[in-house]
């Protein structure tokens, strides 16, 4: 029975790729039916690691736009050695980034403002009841960059630091200082 | 393993893979794959004094929109982003103007710059079309400074003097 069950869940797996390979290969010779069906299946994986990056609904969704934009002219680098969704998401983290550095690098210089002051907020949370994702967005901006990236997305620190332009122990520090703040928003400040 | 740990694994194994966003975001993409084709046959702009002056007017109008933004408390988020795009509209209207005033008398280095001028014309009403229905659309207002920038380059370009051009 549970033989059964496996063969049936992998070839439903089987066929959902092949079906995902045959869009992706449409699009990349140019079919924009084939790209809007990709856009339909991955919009809301890019959207949410995009907000999550950003903490900011608009610039979540312009940055999504752009993703999906630069991803048509990108697509013919992806070969199908990797799955799609793990390059999808490498240039998802890479795009916003570079977005994010675009869109606020000069507000950023000019008020020194380095994301947001929620950092500053008294912990509203409880060790039993917490909201993750509403505790990230309040994170300061680079901490939760460095958080999304390698807590969430699974990236090295290495990696990071390089897209991040920071040094490794920076990254390191962010994670740490993330880490420290979600502990006490959760309510965990005696362990 | 700490509590804490433990439950932020299960916490980080439990969040949402995917958010809906909350408008419509492929009439913009659609418009952009479309103007990555299209800017492959209009010039690109080098001209220093030019980039300059878009920088500027890129700076006011990123500046006012700024100060809006933080200082009002919209309803709706239509009345900015309408406002946003007719200041553009009416920024690059003037200085148009003003160019083509410029080099009236200025010969042209090329015969159909008017038709490029038009149909760069086209692309910019499209796009405001576009931004009625979705005002606060970043990926189009770019696309819309894009098409005006490129409008000024265009008359630039066709009329500066041939030393300029070698």
């Amino acid at each position: 029975m549970e033989t059964t069950h496996r063969s049936v869940v992998d070839a439903q797996d089987t066929f959902t790729m092949a079906r995902e390979q045959a869009l992706i290969e449409a699009a990349q010779a140019g079919d924009k039916q084939a790209y809007r069906q990709l856009y339909d299946r991955y919009v809301g994986r890019v959207h949410a690691l995009s907000y999550r990056l950003t903490a900011d609904q608009g610039l979540a969704e312009d940055a999504t736009q752009e993703v999906f934009i630069q991803l048509w002219r990108k697509l013919d680098n992806y070969n199908a050695k990797s799955k799609f969704s793990t390059w999808l998401h490498s240039v998802t983290a890479n795009i916003t980034v570079s977005y994010m550095r675009k869109q606020r690098g000069w507000v950023h210089r000019m008020f020194n403002i380095e994301g947001s002051a929620a950092e500053h907020h008294t912990a509203e949370g409880s060790a039993g009841d917490v909201d993750l994702e509403a505790y990230i967005v309040r994170l300061p901006e680079r901490a939760r960059m460095v958080f999304v990236l390698h807590a969430i997305e699974g990236y090295r620190h290495e990696e990071i630091a390089n897209m991040l332009n920071m040094a490794v122990g920076s990254s390191k520090a962010q994670f740490h200082r993330a880490k420290h703040l979600l502990k006490e928003w959760m309510g965990y400040t005696d362990e | 393993m700490s509590k804490f740990e433990q439950q932020l694994n299960q916490q980080l194994h439990d969040l949402a893979k995917e958010k809906a966003p909350q408008r419509d975001l492929w009439r913009g993409i659609e418009l952009g794959i479309e103007h990555q084709h299209d800017t492959g046959t209009v010039p690109q702009n080098r001209h220093r004094r030019l980039a300059a002056v878009a920088a500027s007017v890129a700076l006011v109008v990123s500046l006012s929109w700024y100060g809006i933004q933080q200082t009002s408390v919209p309803a709706t988020d239509h009345p900015t982003g309408q406002a946003l795009v007719k200041a553009l509209s009416n920024q690059h209207e003037q200085q148009k103007q003003a160019l083509l005033v410029q080099y009236t008398d200025a010969p042209a280095m090329t015969e159909n710059w008017e038709a490029q001028l038009a149909e760069l014309d086209e692309a910019a009403s499209a796009i405001k079309a576009a931004l009625k229905e979705d005002p606060n659309n970043g990926a189009l207002l770019r696309m819309l400074q894009q098409v005006h920038q490129q409008q000024i380059t265009l008359i630039e370009r066709v009329h500066a003097p041939q030393w300029q051009q070698i």
